[in-house]
């Protein structure tokens, strides 16, 4: 069986694993509040594309269901399994280690995806797309801004979660801590903030900014999420080859 | 209170089996004449403070061995460290002349089944073991499968999602899952877990077998009577120690050498210790609030023996009770030499 087939399967059997969560229903709940609020928006003959970027993609999908969708994922798509210890069942095969952390990234970036991308798609549309052609680029650049906010979310909590158990603790006080408070203080910490990420790469679309002031520009944004979603990458497998169980009560 | 010391016999070890925490300082004869299949050399686990593994050294060949010993002996540590899951901290491991840490190819001749009860709850029996046989790679993951299930006895189970399984199918469901790719060494930590008798006996008659085809297997256990029922050698782990090693039965003749306690309660227990104190069998007689308590070296002799004793001096027996039948105070006797 080649690379592939076996790729396929670790995803196959993470998505059942973050798909029959509990919480995973909680996040398809709170994936629908965009769409419930633009479904709002339109029925009330709002039409105002700066109100609707404003009120629902930043405070809503931006700044809260992004980053904990992704961070749940991300930190879930290996978490569980060390917790339980099933990882076991996945690390003791003949499989290069790099490819269980492609394989654990590419699912939860895509579980992430699927909800956060479906979300803003959908609520996009129903609100911005009869505004014309800056609708539409707003909503593609929307898209943009969650797909690249999810796959570093993902990935940074995912790498995080094979050092230790508290990677979702940290990744909700990062969260609401760095990117929600501090971020926005500090202008100059910006390049450490993934949301400003998402931010600067949509800008290369539309710009999605709530003062109109792109703190990373789409280049540099795009760059900066390159380097740490391989340099993740890198650090995640490097951490699995060296990955211990605890030796027991016995 | 009056105790009547005598000498304690000290066993004498067997060619085909070592006894105490010398073991290490003179390893184990391979127990087959092959190659040993896994061999560890002066080997030890420490975290932080707390030794885990210490100075442990054997070898294994072909065939069935029991790693026995109480809760927090080290068993679980060492077949972490075979399946490369756990560095020594010093000395060397060795699973078919490989280092297993940080070495995923050695997995395509190691079978695992941990401890932990934890299965993929969402797959069922079938699903699992086929996941275990694609990322192994197999050729045909389906038919293996499908072989592994039957040979543990889940065939009527294997399409219910493991979730709905008991715990002993759930062990057996771990066990096909880690011999799917037929493995040359296979590694179980506390196998027998959960399972009912007839479990018990299906899986004792599978590990025979995969044995008797020139499999090595190494399992973990803390009940004496389930490894005397599976394996011909045995391991015994004290404190993470090498406390014994070898042939199980010689093993079992040199503990027997042990001295015995008893605990006795009668109508008179005075008279019936100066009634015991004649007979050579007995070592030491100790007189308790809540009876007698008796040292003997041979607990069959001795029960044979109580009974004409009490009633020559006319003492009426209350309770015989042997005070240190557990594994473990058999362990600790050994840790003591």
């Amino acid at each position: 069986m080649n690379s592939i087939a076996i790729f396929g399967e670790i995803v196959r059997v993470t998505l059942r694993q973050l798909l029959g969560r509990r919480r995973t229903l909680l996040l398809v709940l709170l994936s629908a509040l965009p769409v419930l609020l633009a479904v709002a928006f339109r029925m009330g003959g709002e039409t105002d594309i700066e109100r609707f970027t404003r009120r629902i993609f930043d405070t809503v999908t931006l700044t809260i269901l992004l980053p904990l969708v992704a961070i749940l994922f991300g930190a879930g798509a290996f978490g569980a399994e060390i917790d339980d210890g099933t990882v076991v069942y996945l690390l003791a095969k003949p499989i290069p280690r790099w490819l269980v952390v492609a394989a654990k990234a590419f699912a939860a970036v895509a579980m992430s995806i699927a909800l956060t991308g479906t979300s803003t798609l959908v609520a996009g549309l129903v609100d911005l797309a009869p505004a014309g052609q800056d609708g539409i680029s707003a909503v593609l650049a929307q898209v943009v801004a969650v797909v690249v906010g999810s796959v570093c979310y993902a990935v940074l909590f995912l790498t995080l979660s094979l050092f230790t158990r508290r990677a979702l603790v940290i990744g909700i006080g990062y969260m609401l801590v760095w990117e929600g408070a501090l971020s926005s203080i500090l202008p100059g910490i910006a390049n450490l903030s993934i949301r400003q990420y998402s931010i600067g790469a949509a800008s290369a679309i539309y710009n999605l900014s709530v003062n109109r002031t792109v703190l990373v520009p789409a280049d540099t944004a795009f760059l900066l999420s390159g380097v740490l979603i391989v340099a993740a990458l890198i650090i995640a497998t490097w951490k699995l080859m060296r990955f211990e169980l605890p030796g027991g009560s016995d | 209170m009056t105790t009547l010391p005598t000498p304690t016999p000290t066993p004498t070890p067997t060619p085909a089996a070592s006894l105490g925490a010398t073991a290490s300082v003179t390893p184990t004869a391979p127990i087959a004449p092959t190659a040993p299949a896994i061999e560890l050399r002066r080997v030890a686990r420490w975290y932080g403070n707390v030794v885990a593994v210490n100075d442990v050294s054997f070898a294994l060949g072909v065939g069935v061995t029991g790693l026995l010993g109480p809760n927090g002996a080290g068993k679980t540590t060492l077949l972490h460290m075979l399946a490369g899951f756990l560095a020594p901290s010093a000395g060397e491991v060795l699973v078919l002349g490989r280092r297993p840490h940080r070495d995923p190819s050695v997995y395509r001749q190691i079978g695992l089944v941990p401890e932990r009860e934890a299965v993929y709850p969402f797959l069922t029996g079938l699903d699992y073991v086929k996941f275990n046989a694609r990322l192994q790679g197999l050729r045909d993951p389906e038919g293996a499968a499908r072989a592994a299930v039957a040979r543990v006895g889940l065939v009527d189970a294997m399409d219910r999602a493991i979730g709905t399984y008991s715990k002993g199918m759930r062990q057996r469901v771990k066990v096909a899952g880690a011999l799917v790719h037929d493995p040359q060494v296979l590694l179980l930590d506390e196998p027998f877990n959960g399972m009912d008798p007839r479990q018990r006996i299906g899986m004792m008659e599978l590990l025979a077998e995969l044995a008797t085809s020139g499999r090595t297997i190494l399992f973990s256990s803390h009940i004496l009577e389930e490894v005397e029922q599976v394996g011909t050698e045995i391991l015994v782990l004290v404190a993470g120690r090498l406390a014994a090693s070898g042939d199980f039965r010689a093993i079992r003749a040199l503990m027997t050498d042990r001295p015995h306690n008893v605990t006795i309660r009668s109508s008179d227990d005075r008279r019936l210790a100066v009634a015991l104190m004649a007979d050579p069998a007995i070592f030491a007689v100790e007189l308790t609030e809540s009876g007698l308590a008796i040292q003997t070296s041979q607990l069959t002799a001795f029960r044979r023996l109580i009974a004409g004793v009490s009633r020559t001096a006319g003492v009426r027996l209350l309770e015989v009770v042997p005070a240190d039948e557990s594994l473990e105070s058999v362990f600790e006797y050994l840790v003591r030499r």
